[in-house]
């Protein structure tokens, strides 16, 4: 099994507002392998952007915090680190880029310092080096004639152009892990192939492991190696890109891959839509958070939440229709659903 | 910039334009037309008809209107009617006694008010945050003249630490030490209007700033919070609120003519509040332009700084404002 | 993809869902409270808003009473006992330099107050609401025109203009409403243009444009109740504005005039006697606070309960919370 950059365990966020406490992310665990890229898929709303900010501990600056479980990123628990620490890993060894790239450049400071400060906070650069080696990293994301360019302010600036300089500051010192958050959705259709082939690129040039999130699947299947689809605040389903796009076992994602228009479909035919909306994250029902909105909802839906489980492949689904992860022939293995129902509370998942 | 510099000038002399318009129709609108209203009571007709023709009353009102505003642009304000001194001789001194007080009240507000909402917005609801929100609704409901009395009654009469009013004792005038403590009550009641004001905009201005993605980017980027703050969000909140200083300028004003009259400080606004009972109305009518020239003036200086500091605003088009 | 290979069929009862069921259960869904509901409930949760709102009821009670509720006349003289400290006997307040009682002129100025305090916020923000809107809406050289004469007002000390009208006009209780509104209904005309200007680019109005709804009922029906919850704001602090103009004003000796009474009055009388009554200068002030500061809570309160990102919860919970709850380091 390859290295782990980072691994995700029960992690949940809370939020207090006027109804009481409310879980953005509810027991969310994930792996990203070094060197590759997990997608985080799901709709707006499911927790996929929490998720990320809670890995930065930013999500503190946003009045939520982390109740329970673990991050850790090179063997550190990130959840346990101070602010104080986290100023050492920020930027430079897990960089961030945001979904709207206008809103994320400051308006009244020139490109090039902006990149620079990054440099200068952590690599300790004189203000020349850094100016040079902002300039540098903006030719590096393909921006043409970076000396002038680092020269102007954000808004004399396209949005495609705009993120490549949000992609050159979150590049400029060389981190480990890149977390893209909805890197291409503010963009045009266009721009948005653009940047993905950017970001692919860099990623092989600046050998970085990457967790994108978006909810648009057919991003997810041009740049995932493996994917996690979450749902209300849950991961529901888990798998390398074939078993998520070839032999989805979540209802959820069946329903999302089915609304891609003309990924598979029948042309003519009438576009897919999941029926009902994502509930509040101050109503999620009870049992499978799905059910609601599942056609193959079932009594036992309704009142037990099911157990994410594991097959020998190690495609991850929660769902009690599905019973792949029983195949496993072990003896006692404890993803057997009959060893490991338990009611009203999500048992834990054992990696192995 | 130059261009934007002569159209924004332009729009000035335009509104200044107006404001003439205004005053002048006001007094021509009054019940009974301009010559009841400008001439001393009590004259008989003849007398009256020689006084109007005098004072050019007998023209057509267009006429009227351009040898008035043409006197101005020359620096004649016209004469009093009861004892007919020049205008200028009693409104230039004043203004200089309200700039006095208005700079000193200013400037004291803004160098507490400014780093006192930097400092409220990083600790919301914080001990200091209440106080300076508490400071804030009595500053905005409190009468100022009352607050101006009340100081009186305390620290002058009661306690008679404070001079109670004007701008000097009688044997001191000019003298610089004495000017310093009769301005302290006055400066204290202005002072507590604009801090009110200044602590609330530039704490929800930090806060507004503080809620951006760029702050986020900033500290995903792994700067430390003062950075953040200092570099980062400060100069984002600044931009508005010059906005806010120029847009306050003539409640500044109206606060300031309140307090005058309460410390018979002998500045513009008194002057103008004891004229109006005089029924005194081509001083009235000169003030009024003056004060507005300031205003406009005012304003103009605060877009120029929002646009020198705000990168985004567009010199060639667009009014000014930012995108 | 084929389902069929990992999911059974779908059961029966969930297979069909006829259109009617569907659209029943989706609006039970998306039928959350409105925002108005949602707001009282804010406002009611908000300590400082609920003891506003009482306080001016109170006054407004006071306002409505006065008549019942004066132990005196305001305007009966006692020339024998002028400036009795408060506590005399019959005098709660004391009386003023003619020796008029105090608290029954204090009643009866609350309805000066209150009466121009409101006429005016109602009087500025119909005609603002009016220029505002149609500037907004229709834009070009009407906007032109209406914005410049916003600027120019501004661009006038509304104290000064104020002082000027009533100077020439005369002072009258009656007059002074309408000089206020005139010098006060800028605000809300730039506040409504912002915002129409915003809601005419919205697809609904398009949409109400093309199945031939006319402009005007575009304008004060389908805009006006999109941009109402500003607007209200903006009243209610607008009504503590004008009761301190009201008093400013009266303070000058330009405003009410006796034999009416009023806040202001009072304290420009109180001036005049404070070396001997120093007392009497107390009491309208802190009666002007007192309902400009409950008006204010009013207003803030409306303003947070309508803000949908405003919480209610205060600070002191949110760190109880963050301390018992949360495991991050610090």
């Amino acid at each position: 099994m390859a290295e782990k950059i980072l691994e995700i365990r029960n992690l949940t966020t809370g939020f207090l507002t006027d109804g009481g406490m409310v879980k953005a992310t509810d027991r969310v665990s994930l792996d990203i392998e070094k060197g590759k890229t997990l997608c985080v898929v799901g709709e707006s709303g499911s927790g996929k952007s929490v998720t990320a900010l809670s890995v930065m501990r930013l999500i503190e600056y946003a009045g939520g915090m982390i109740t329970e479980g673990e991050a850790r990123f090179d063997k550190q628990d990130l959840v346990q680190k101070s602010q104080l620490d986290m100023l050492n890993i920020r930027g430079s060894r897990i960089a961030m880029i945001f979904q709207d790239p206008m809103s994320a450049l400051n308006p009244v400071f020139t490109v090039g310092e902006q990149i620079a400060e990054s440099l200068r906070t952590h690599k300790r650069l004189s203000k020349k080096e850094a100016w040079r080696q902002s300039v540098d990293m903006l030719r590096r994301v393909r921006i043409p004639d970076p000396e002038i360019r680092a020269r102007q302010y954000p808004h004399e600036m396209s949005g495609g152009m705009c993120q490549r300089v949000v992609i050159a500051m979150a590049l400029a010192c060389n981190p480990e892990l890149l977390i893209a958050d909805e890197p291409t959705s503010a963009l045009d259709v266009t721009v948005q192939a653009q940047i993905l082939e950017l970001l692919l690129q860099l990623k092989q040039e600046f050998r970085m492991s990457m967790l994108l999130i978006t909810h648009d699947m057919g991003v997810a299947a041009e740049v995932a190696d493996r994917i996690t689809v979450m749902y209300a605040g849950a991961v529901v389903e888990e798998g390398t890109a074939a078993d998520i796009f070839e032999r989805p076992r979540h209802p959820y994602t069946i329903g999302l891959l089915q609304s891609i228009p003309g990924l598979e479909g029948e042309r003519g035919g009438e576009l897919y839509t999941i029926r009902g909306a994502i509930p509040p994250l101050s109503n999620i029902p009870p049992g499978c958070r799905f059910h609601p909105r599942c056609l193959y909802a079932m009594d036992l839906c309704r009142t037990n939440e099911p157990p994410l489980r594991r097959s020998l492949s190690g495609h991850m689904a929660a769902c009690w229709l599905d019973d792949t992860g029983a195949e496993d022939p072990r003896p006692g293995n404890p993803n057997n659903r009959e060893t490991k129902v338990t009611i009203g509370n999500r048992p834990e998942v054992t990696f192995p | 910039m130059t261009e934007y510099l002569i159209r924004r000038s332009l729009q000035s002399v335009l509104v200044l334009f107006l404001i003439s318009i205004l005053t002048f129709a006001m007094i021509h609108a009054a019940p009974g037309g301009p010559t009841q209203v400008l001439l001393a009571p009590g004259l008989s007709p003849e007398a009256a008809k020689i006084q109007a023709h005098n004072l050019g009353l007998d023209r057509s009102v267009p006429v009227q209107f351009l040898s008035w505003i043409g006197g101005m642009l020359q620096g004649d304000l016209g004469h009093t009617f009861k004892n007919n001194i020049p205008v200028g001789d009693i409104l230039w001194p004043t203004v200089g006694h309200t700039m006095v007080l208005m700079i000193a009240a200013w400037l004291l507000s803004l160098i507490i008010a400014i780093p006192w909402g930097i400092y409220n917005s990083t600790r919301e609801y914080g001990l200091s945050d209440q106080t300076s929100s508490f400071i804030s609704y009595l500053g905005f409901a409190m009468p100022t003249f009352w607050f101006g009395i009340i100081l009186q009654q305390y620290f002058a009469l009661k306690r008679d630490w404070l001079p109670l009013s004007d701008m000097y004792d009688m044997d001191k005038q000019g003298n610089f030490g004495n000017l310093l403590l009769h301005l302290v009550l006055p400066v204290t009641v202005l002072s507590l209007g604009f801090l009110a004001a200044y602590v609330k905009y530039s704490r929800s201005s930090m806060l507004e700033v503080l809620n951006q993605d760029y702050i986020r980017t900033a500290r995903a980027k792994g700067l430390t919070e003062r950075k953040v703050v200092f570099r980062h969000a400060l100069r984002n909140a600044l931009i508005p609120i010059i906005t806010i200083l120029g847009l306050d300028l003539p409640i500044l004003v109206g606060g300031a003519a309140l307090t005058e009259r309460v410390f018979n400080w002998p500045g513009m606004g008194r002057l103008f509040v004891d004229m109006a009972v005089a029924r005194e109305y081509s001083v009235l009518m000169s003030i009024t332009l003056v004060v507005s020239v300031f205003v406009v003036i005012g304003n103009l200086l605060a877009d120029i700084l929002y646009a020198v500091v705000d990168p985004r605003v567009q010199y060639g088009r667009g009014g000014g404002t930012a995108a | 993809m084929s389902d069929a290979k990992v999911l059974p069929p779908i059961p029966e009862e969930n297979r069909y869902e006829p259109r009617e069921k569907r659209a029943k259960a989706r609006t039970v869904e998306a039928r959350p409270e409105g925002p108005w509901k949602t707001g009282a409930k804010k406002f009611m949760r908000n300590p400082f808003a609920v003891a506003g709102l009482v306080l001016l009821l109170i006054f407004i009670g006071i306002a409505l009473l006065a008549h019942w509720l004066a132990p005196y006349p305001p305007n009966k003289l006692d020339l024998m006992f002028p400036n009795l400290p408060a506590g005399s006997s019959g005098h709660l307040l004391g009386t003023d330099e003619l020796g008029r009682d105090v608290f029954s002129r204090l009643l009866y100025s609350s309805r000066i107050s209150l009466t121009v305090g409101f006429s005016v916020a109602f009087v500025s923000v119909i005609v603002g609401t009016l220029i505002g809107a149609i500037s907004g809406y229709f834009g070009g050289w009407v906007d032109t025109i209406a914005m410049r004469i916003v600027d120019v007002m501004y661009s006038v000390p509304s104290l000064f203009l104020n002082i000027l009208i009533l100077a020439i006009f005369g002072a009258k209780a009656s007059y002074m409403i309408w000089v206020l509104a005139f010098t006060s209904w800028m605000g809300v005309a730039r506040l409504v243009r912002g915002n129409y200007l915003q809601l005419r680019e919205m697809q609904y109005v398009e949409a109400a444009k093309a199945i031939g709804v006319s402009d005007w009922r575009i304008i004060f029906v389908h805009l006006l109740r999109n941009s109402s919850a500003p607007i209200i704001v903006t009243a209610t602090l607008m009504v503590g504005g004008a009761i301190l103009s009201e008093s400013a004003l009266s303070y000058l000796s330009l405003g009410i005039q006796p034999p009416s009474t009023s806040w202001g009055l009072m304290l420009s009388n109180a001036q005049a006697s404070m070396l001997t009554d120093p007392m009497q200068a107390l009491y309208p002030g802190l009666c002007i606070l007192i309902v400009v500061l409950a008006v204010n809570f009013v207003g803030d309160g409306i303003r947070d309960a309508l803000d949908p990102r405003k919480t209610t919860i205060p600070q002191r919970r949110l760190d109880q919370w963050r301390k018992r709850f949360s495991k991050s380091g610090i």
